[in-house]
């Protein structure tokens, strides 16, 4: 026998995984709507043990039950849903799904904003952390000024619940954690050094408006109007399904007919809407604001 | 725009291809055997059959120990595979093996490991989408899966030069292979499939997946299993399970002939939920590139 079983057990681990930790990615898929395929099932695995340390637990299926019938558990499903998105915030954190907004999602709003007067995109960043999501967008747009965007205006518009995360993305300043996905090219062009970190250059920011907004806030989401592109990333996953239910309508309404919703990596909106339509992109999914009223595809 | 003649001639060298590679000699009377019922099958006899090819037995036994097909405890010999994993997971594990070896060794374009990538890749998605569906035979879905494009490989056989040209404008273009060859051919692998399945003699359900996958008319028979490969293949492709390239287009799986044809026949498409699916192919990938490299090494 040549290396091909040796590769293939790698791979897979020693043996099958346990079904408890089969049935906390079920939950979490369930609840926050975050996939970990048979792939990612170890990095579940490690973040669970994170938990199970601070809470003394021996067994996964233990930990199942502090998910799901323990008094705290609503508290520890925060607190798990904390761990696996930790650390996920980056400069260029998700590529498939900067190429295809690039190469697909903005021409195609384009087109179908030629027949409207005014020149402007408007792309809103909604749970946008520290920064680096609303700057990597705004230099996307810097990028395709003189090409796809020529003769448009774009605006950035980027909200957070947290002032802290907030001030942090007004300062500009980040280390190299945040900026591990850079490319030397887009170093240089669009970052000066700060010691011994790296500030997003003037007219980066200029595109971006930072402002406070809670997403479950009914009287400031209907104020979000004519958005063109919603980038909704690992955000919704803390949401319970009414509340999600909530802000998925409200970015329904704040969209433009033609408008696109954009999930984290694995995020899905499956038993959440049935007016946005499923598209596939290169390497990527999307939400498209469909017609309503739609015949019940998505929601069980 | 191609000329009637040219075309033609094309579709000519095709049907009077001889130095193409069969499927091995063991597999058609090994998937005829499995057709019993199952009550009816002795594990010796699969084995004896599958051992007469030795170089087949020992890629089975490799698959045999991959994650893909379900087994997690270390598989010793075919015997043993075939009483771990079942006859039928066997058989497709056979199938799989034997279908490798068609392609030339150069190839015009396309990398065939990345083609079998693709190939296995979709088989395994369309088993299952079948089985989450349950209203097509998910060990049909993958076997029509992993030969749906056998046209590609009578392309490679027959018009290595012109399916090169083909493959070379649709990944520069970034568009679908099918149309790039209608383009530069005046047919697609469809209609070169077609030809290959009716000279194997494939049962009807496979002529009619590897002939209409692509077709805008829908299938006058097992246009659900059509139906299943057409979906999971083009979601293969809009991910990393694709050709070498991938398609620049958005693409809505709910509007794909496909999907009104399984709408029809399956209640449970109302409430099935695409990006799972699309999810979970990122758990076949790895193994995926592993075996197809291993077997091809």
């Amino acid at each position: 026998m040549n290396s091909a079983a040796a590769t293939s057990s790698a791979l897979s681990g020693v043996g099958p995984p346990d079904p408890a930790l089969i049935r906390i990615r079920d939950l979490i898929y369930q609840v926050a709507g975050i996939f970990h395929p048979d792939t990612k099932l170890r990095l579940l695995q490690d973040r669970c043990g994170r938990r199970m340390k601070e809470l003394a637990t021996q067994s996964l299926q233990e930990y199942f039950e502090f998910l799901t019938v323990r008094p705290q558990r609503q508290a520890e499903l925060i607190a798990l849903l904390n761990e696996i998105t930790i650390g996920e915030t980056c400069f260029f954190r998700n590529m498939p799904q900067l190429d295809a907004l690039r190469q697909i999602v903005i021409p195609k709003v384009l087109e179908a904003r030629a027949k409207l007067p005014l020149r402007r995109l408007r792309i809103w960043s909604a749970g946008c952390s520290t920064g680096e999501e609303p700057y990597t967008l705004s230099i996307l747009a810097l990028e395709e000024a003189t090409r796809l965007l020529k003769d448009w205006t774009v605006e950035v518009l980027a909200t957070d619940l947290n002032e802290r995360s907030l001030a942090h993305a007004k300062n500009a300043v980040y280390g190299s954690y945040s900026t591990r996905n850079l490319t030397p090219y887009y170093r240089q062009k669009y970052f000066s050094l700060a010691g011994d970190q790296l500030q997003v250059q003037p007219h980066v920011r200029a595109n971006v408006n930072f402002s406070r907004l809670n997403l479950s806030d009914d009287a400031k989401m209907i104020f979000m109007k004519s958005i063109d592109v919603v980038l909704c990333c690992n955000v919704l996953i803390y949401f319970d399904l009414s509340s999600k239910r909530r802000v998925i309508q409200h970015f329904y309404n704040n969209l433009l007919p033609h408008g696109y919703l954009l999930l984290g990596h694995s995020e899905s909106l499956y038993g959440v809407s049935d007016e946005f339509r499923l598209v596939h992109l290169p390497g990527a999914t999307a939400y498209v604001k469909g017609e309503r009223p739609q015949s019940g595809k998505q929601v069980p | 725009m191609i000329s009637a003649e040219k075309k033609a001639s094309l579709l000519g060298r095709i049907e009077s291809l001889k130095q193409i590679p069969t499927i091995p000699a063991v597999l058609g009377p090994l998937l005829r055997y499995l057709e019993q019922p199952v009550e009816d099958l002795d594990v010796q006899k699969v084995t004896d059959m599958i051992a007469q090819d030795k170089s087949l037995a020992a890629q089975c036994l490799q698959m045999s120990n991959s994650a893909l097909f379900g087994n997690w405890q270390k598989i010793e010999s075919l015997r043993g595979a075939v009483v771990a994993l079942g006859f039928q997971r066997v058989a497709d594990i056979a199938m799989s093996c034997g279908v490798l070896r068609l392609t030339p060794t150069e190839c015009s374009g396309i990398d065939p490991v990345v083609f079998w990538e693709h190939s296995l890749g979709c088989a395994l998605v369309c088993r299952q989408f079948a089985r989450k569906i349950s209203c097509v035979d998910p060990g049909k879905a993958y076997l029509a899966g992993l030969l749906h494009d056998l046209g590609i490989i009578a392309n490679l056989w027959a018009l290595p030069q012109e399916f090169g040209a083909a493959f070379e404008l649709a990944r520069r273009e970034r568009i679908p292979l099918h149309e790039a060859e209608q383009e530069t051919l005046g047919f697609n692998h469809c209609d070169s499939g077609r030809l290959l399945a009716d000279r194997w003699e494939l049962s009807p359900e496979l002529r009619e997946v590897v002939s209409s996958h692509h077709s805008s008319e829908e299938p006058k028979e097992h246009a659900g299993l059509v139906a299943v490969v057409e979906l999971s293949d083009l979601l293969c492709r809009m991910t990393r399970l694709n050709y070498g390239f991938i398609e620049a287009r958005e693409v809505s799986l709910l509007e794909q002939r496909g999907f009104a044809v399984l709408a029809r026949e399956c209640k449970s498409l109302a409430t099935f939920d695409w990006a799972r699916l699309t999810f979970e192919l990122d758990s076949y990938m790895d193994e995926v590139h592993a075996l197809v490299r291993a077997i091809y090494r």
